[in-house]
C-alpha cells in the first residue's frame, strides 16, 4: 500500500488511528504491528512471511548475542547477517548474477524470476544494525518479540525507510508521548511530504516520460528530461520520507531526517550528507568505519570508498545503471577529497553548477533501464545523438511545465521555511500563520486528494527498493 | 491564535477531515457509470482467499475507492483548475482548452502511422478493388487542432505535409480536398467531432469529386438534450453544454439502413443513443462494423462503399441522396480480411474517408 492513495488515505489510516489511539499503552506496539502487518500485506501477502521469519531470526540472535558475548556473539552476528543477507541477495540479486554469468560463460542458466518484496533492502539493513548494535553492546537485546516487530515492520518507515535504527527509537518503543504538539507537527509534514509527492514529484514524472516517449526529441528535450527526473527523484523520495517521518510523529516516534536539501549543496561530499541521510550513515557505521574507514594507507583508504559506493549503487538495484551510478560518485568523492575540494571552495557560483551537473547526470544513469539507454541520453544531452538543438515539443514543454519546474527549483531550497521562520519571529505575523496553517493544510489535503481520485500518474521511485 | 490552540485544531481538523470521509466512503452507495467520463466505474470486489493471495482483490478494491470516492467528479474538477491556473500547465494529459474549445494534442506527425495506414489501403486495394470496375478516392478529415492548436502555442502537426505523404503512399487513389471546408466552428466545442449542420459543404465537394451532385435540401432539427462531448470529461473543466443538430430530409426519412453486426435495421438518427452516454452515437448509432444504407428513392444505381471512421457516421447520411446504396465500412472494428463475405467490391465508387487522428494512430486499423 502507498501512502499516495484512497485505501491508504481514508481506510487504512482512519481505522488505525482509531484503534491507535483507543488501545492501552501496552497494547500500542501490538496495534502497531498488527496494522503494519496488514499494510504490508496489502500489496504483498505472500511476503509477510518472510519479514516476519526475518525479524524472528533477528530477535533470535539479538538475544543469543547478548547472552554469550565475545566471540561466539561475532559468530551470532555472522550467521544472523548471513541470514538477512543470504535472503536480500536470493530476492534482490540472484538473477542479476546468473544474468552476468550467463552472458560471461554463454551458459543458459535459467532465471529465478523471483518477486521482490517490498521493503526488504530497508528491513534487512534495520535488522542487521540491530543485531550489530547488540553485539557492539550499543543497544540491549529487546525482549520482546512484539517491540522488535513493531519497530522494524513499523508501516510509517517499512517500505521507503529512512532506515530507522533500533537505537534511534529504543527508549520510545517502551516509553513515549503522545501530545497534540507532536501530533501537529507529525500532520502538518504528512501533509507537506504528500504534497510534494502527489503534486510535484508525480507531475514531474509526467513530464519525465512525456520526454523519454516523445517523438520530437531535441537536445533541450533531454535536457528537460534531466531536469525533471532529477526533481522527481528528490520530491519523490524527499517527500516519502516527509510522511514517514510525520506519521512517526503522530504515534509518538522521532524517526532520524532523511534529507536536508542536497541541491543547495557546494560538493558531492556535502550532497551526500544531506541525500538519503539514513543509507549514509548506515554504510558509514556498518560498513566504512569497520573496513577502517580512513584510519588505513591511502591506497586501502581509496579501496574501502569505493567499495563502500559500490554496495550503495547496488543496494539500489540489481543492475549496472545502479552500480555505475554508486561508483560515479565514489569517484567524485574520491576526487574532492585528493584534490578538488580546496578548489571548489574558491568556485563561487560553479561548484553549485558542478553539483547540480554531477547530479542530473547521476539521476539520468539511476533512471535509465539499462548502461545503454543511459549513455543514450547523456550523449545526446550534449549534442552527440544527432538531435537537433531545440523542437518545438521541447519549447512547448518548457512553457507549459515552467511554473512547476520554477516551483520545484524553490521548493528544494531552504528559502520557503526560512522565509515562514522569519515571518515568525515577528509577533503579529505569528498570530495569523497560526490562524492559517490549519486552513492551508485542509486545502492541500483537498487538493491532494483531487490529484489521487484523478488516477493521475502515481509512481513511487523507491519502492523497487 | 496561540500555538497551543493552533496544535489541536490542527490535530482535530485532520481527525475529522479523515474519519469523515471514511464514514463517508463506507456509506455511499456505490454508482455504477461516470456520465462525465462516460466510463463504468469500478465497484466493490468481492472477498476471496485466492484474490487477497494474488493480490487481484487489493488492486481491484483501490480501483473501487478511487472511482467511488464520494464527490469525484468535484475533486477531478479541482485538480484541473489547480494544475491549470496555480501550476500553470497548458495542458493536462494532452488536453488543452482555448477560446472555449477543447481538444487533444496530436503531435508530432507519425509517419510509422501512415505508413501502416497506406499499407492497410494497399492490402483492401490489392485483394478487392484492383481490376474491378471501381473508382477509388481519399479524402483526409483534419482534427480541429488544425484550427487551434498552433494558433493557441500548441504544438501542432503539419496537416498539409501529412495529406501529400499520404497521397504519395496511395497514388492508386484519387484525391479529394477537404481542407479548406472546414473552420474551427464547424466541430462541437467540447468533442473530437464536427457538427453535421457544418458540413453540408464537405459533403458537396465530397459528392462532386466523385461525380455527384447533390441538392443539400435539409431540416436542421435541435436535439433536445445537453450534449457534453468526450474532452469535456477528460479535462474536468467547468465547460457549458453544446446543441447537437441534426439534418432531416424526406429522402433520409425514407432510408434503410441494416445492421450487419446485428443483423436487423436500424435508423439513421438513433434517438436512443441521443439521449444516452454519448450523443454522438445518435449518427448511425455509432461505433459499427458494417452498415449498408439503402435508398429506395435515388434516381440512380450507383453504389458508394465508404472506408470511414467515426467521422463517416455524421457525413455519410448527407451522402445517400447521391446513391442508390452506401456500405460503411469500419476496419478498427471488422478485419479487412473477412470484407469479401459481405461486400460485393464491383461496379461502385469506393472512398476512403480517414480522420487524421486515426491516421496519425491507426495501429488500431486492422
Amino acid at each position: 500500500m502507498v501512502f499516495s492513495s484512497i485505501p491508504f488515505l481514508y481506510y487504512f489510516l482512519p481505522c488505525t488511528l482509531l484503534l491507535y489511539f483507543a488501545a492501552p499503552r501496552r497494547l500500542k506496539n501490538a496495534v502497531l504491528l498488527l496494522t503494519s502487518v496488514v499494510f504490508y500485506a496489502w500489496g504483498e501477502p505472500k511476503f509477510v512471511i518472510v519479514m516476519l521469519l526475518t525479524i524472528l531470526q533477528g530477535y533470535v540472535f539479538g538475544i543469543l548475542t547478548e547472552k554469550s558475548g565475545g566471540r561466539r556473539a561475532k559468530m551470532y552476528l555472522a550467521v544472523s547477517a548471513v541470514i538477512s543477507l543470504g535472503l536480500l541477495g536470493y530476492c534482490k540479486y540472484a538473477d542479476f548474477f546468473i544474468r552476468n554469468f550467463n552472458a560471461a560463460t554463454g551458459l543458459s542458466i535459467p532465471l529465478l524470476k523471483v518477486t521482490l518484496p517490498i521493503g526488504i533492502s530497508f528491513y534487512t539493513f534495520q535488522i542487521l544494525s540491530y543485531v550489530a548494535d547488540v553485539c557492539r553492546g550499543n543497544v540491549r537485546a529487546q525482549r520482546s518479540f512484539i517491540d522488535l516487530a513493531a519497530y522494524v515492520a513499523m508501516f510509517p518507515q517499512l517500505i521507503a525507510g529512512p532506515i530507522v535504527r533500533y537505537s534511534d527509537i529504543a527508549g520510545q518503543l517502551s516509553d513515549r508521548e503522545h501530545s497534540f504538539a507532536g501530533s501537529a507537527l507529525g500532520v502538518r509534514r504528512f501533509v507537506v511530504g504528500m504534497g510534494k509527492k502527489v503534486l510535484i514529484a508525480n507531475t514531474l514524472g509526467e513530464l519525465a516520460n512525456i520526454c523519454r516517449d516523445s517523438g520530437d526529441k531535441s537536445v533541450l528535450l533531454f535536457w528537460l528530461y534531466g531536469v525533471a527526473c532529477t526533481l522527481q527523484i528528490y520530491f519523490d523520495f524527499s517527500g516519502y520520507s516527509d510522511m514517514a517521518i510525520g506519521l512517526g510523529k503522530i504515534f509518538g516516534f522521532d524517526f532520524p531526517e532523511n534529507f536536508n536539501y542536497p541541491y543547495i549543496s557546494k560538493s558531492i561530499t556535502e550532497f551526500w550528507r544531506r541525500w538519503h541521510m539514513s543509507l549514509g550513515s548506515w554504510f558509514r557505521d556498518y560498513v566504512y568505519i569497520p573496513l577502517g574507514g580512513n584510519r588505513v594507507k591511502k591506497p586501502r583508504w581509496l579501496c574501502n570508498l569505493l567499495i563502500v559506493w559500490f554496495l550503495t549503487g547496488f543496494w539500489h538495484g540489481a543492475e549496472w545503471n545502479f552500480i555505475v551510478w554508486g561508483l560515479f560518485f565514489g569517484v567524485l568523492l574520491i576526487v574532492e577529497k585528493l584534490a578538488l575540494a580546496k578548489v571548489l571552495d574558491r568556485t563561487g557560483i560553479l561548484k553549485y553548477i558542478y553539483v547540480m551537473l554531477a547530479v542530473t547526470l547521476s539521476f539520468v544513469v539511476f533512471d535509465a533501464a539499462s548502461i545503454s539507454e543511459a549513455w543514450f541520453y547523456i550523449k545526446a544531452m550534449f549534442g552527440g545523438g544527432g538531435f537537433p538543438a531545440v523542437s518545438r515539443e521541447a519549447l512547448y514543454y518548457l512553457r507549459s511545465f515552467g511554473p512547476l519546474l520554477i516551483t520545484a527549483v524553490i521548493g528544494a531550497t531552504p528559502l520557503v521555511s526560512l522565509g515562514i521562520r522569519k515571518l515568525r519571529e515577528k509577533g503579529k505575523a505569528a498570530g495569523v500563520l497560526n490562524c492559517l496553517e490549519p486552513a492551508a493544510l485542509l486545502l492541500l489535503m483537498l487538493v491532494i486528494t483531487g490529484y489521487i481520485v484523478d488516477g493521475s500518474f502515481n509512481p513511487f521511485l523507491y519502492f523497487r527498493f | 491564535m496561540t500555538e497551543e490552540v493552533k496544535n489541536k485544531v490542527v490535530v482535530l481538523s485532520a481527525v475529522v477531515f479523515l474519519l469523515g470521509f471514511f464514514l463517508w466512503c463506507l456509506l455511499k452507495p456505490a454508482g455504477a457509470v461516470s456520465e462525465s467520463e462516460r466510463r463504468a466505474l469500478a465497484a466493490r470486489p468481492d472477498i476471496t482467499v485466492s484474490g487477497l493471495m494474488s493480490g487481484k482483490f487489493t488492486r481491484d478494491f483501490e480501483s473501487y475507492a478511487m472511482d467511488q470516492f464520494p464527490l469525484r467528479d468535484g475533486f477531478r474538477t479541482l485538480k484541473a483548475l489547480m494544475s491549470r491556473y496555480l501550476l500553470g500547465q497548458k495542458d493536462v494529459g494532452g488536453i488543452y482548452e482555448a477560446g472555449g474549445y477543447v481538444s487533444k494534442l496530436e503531435y508530432p506527425l507519425d509517419t510509422d502511422s501512415l505508413d501502416n495506414a497506406a499499407v492497410r489501403f494497399r492490402n483492401i486495394y490489392d485483394k478487392y478493388l484492383d481490376g474491378q470496375d471501381v473508382k477509388v478516392y481519399l479524402s483526409i478529415i483534419p482534427d480541429k487542432n488544425m484550427f487551434l492548436a498552433g494558433q493557441n502555442g500548441y504544438p501542432a502537426m503539419d496537416y498539409g505535409e501529412l495529406a501529400t505523404y499520404l497521397q504519395k503512399k496511395a497514388d492508386y487513389m484519387g484525391y479529394i480536398d477537404i481542407y479548406d471546408c472546414l473552420e474551427l466552428a464547424d466541430y462541437y466545442k467540447t468533442d473530437t467531432h464536427w457538427r453535421q449542420e457544418k458540413i453540408t459543404d464537405v459533403a458537396e465537394r465530397l459528392a462532386a469529386g466523385m461525380g455527384v451532385t447533390l441538392s443539400g435540401q435539409y431540416t436542421v432539427r435541435l436535439l433536445e438534450h445537453p450534449f457534453y462531448g468526450v474532452y469535456r470529461g477528460q479535462a474536468a473543466l467547468p465547460l457549458p453544454a453544446e446543441e447537437i443538430y441534426y439534418l432531416d430530409s424526406t429522402v433520409l426519412d425514407s432510408c434503410r439502413v441494416f445492421d450487419y453486426e446485428t443483423n436487423g435495421e436500424i435508423s439513421v438518427y438513433d434517438m436512443e443513443k441521443a439521449v444516452g452516454r454519448d450523443p454522438y452515437e445518435m449518427f448511425l448509432a455509432g461505433p459499427r462494423s458494417l452498415l449498408k444504407i439503402e435508398n429506395d428513392a435515388a434516381d440512380t444505381d450507383r453504389r458508394l462503399i465508404v472506408f470511414r471512421d467515426s467521422f463517416g457516421s455524421s457525413i455519410a447520411p448527407l451522402l445517400v441522396e447521391g446513391y442508390r446504396e452506401i456500405t460503411l465500412i469500419d476496419i478498427r472494428y471488422l478485419s479487412s480480411q473477412l470484407l469479401g463475405n459481405y461486400v460485393e467490391f464491383d461496379n461502385c465508387d469506393v472512398l476512403f474517408l480517414y480522420s487524421t487522428l486515426v491516421l496519425n494512430n491507426s495501429e488500431t486499423l486492422k
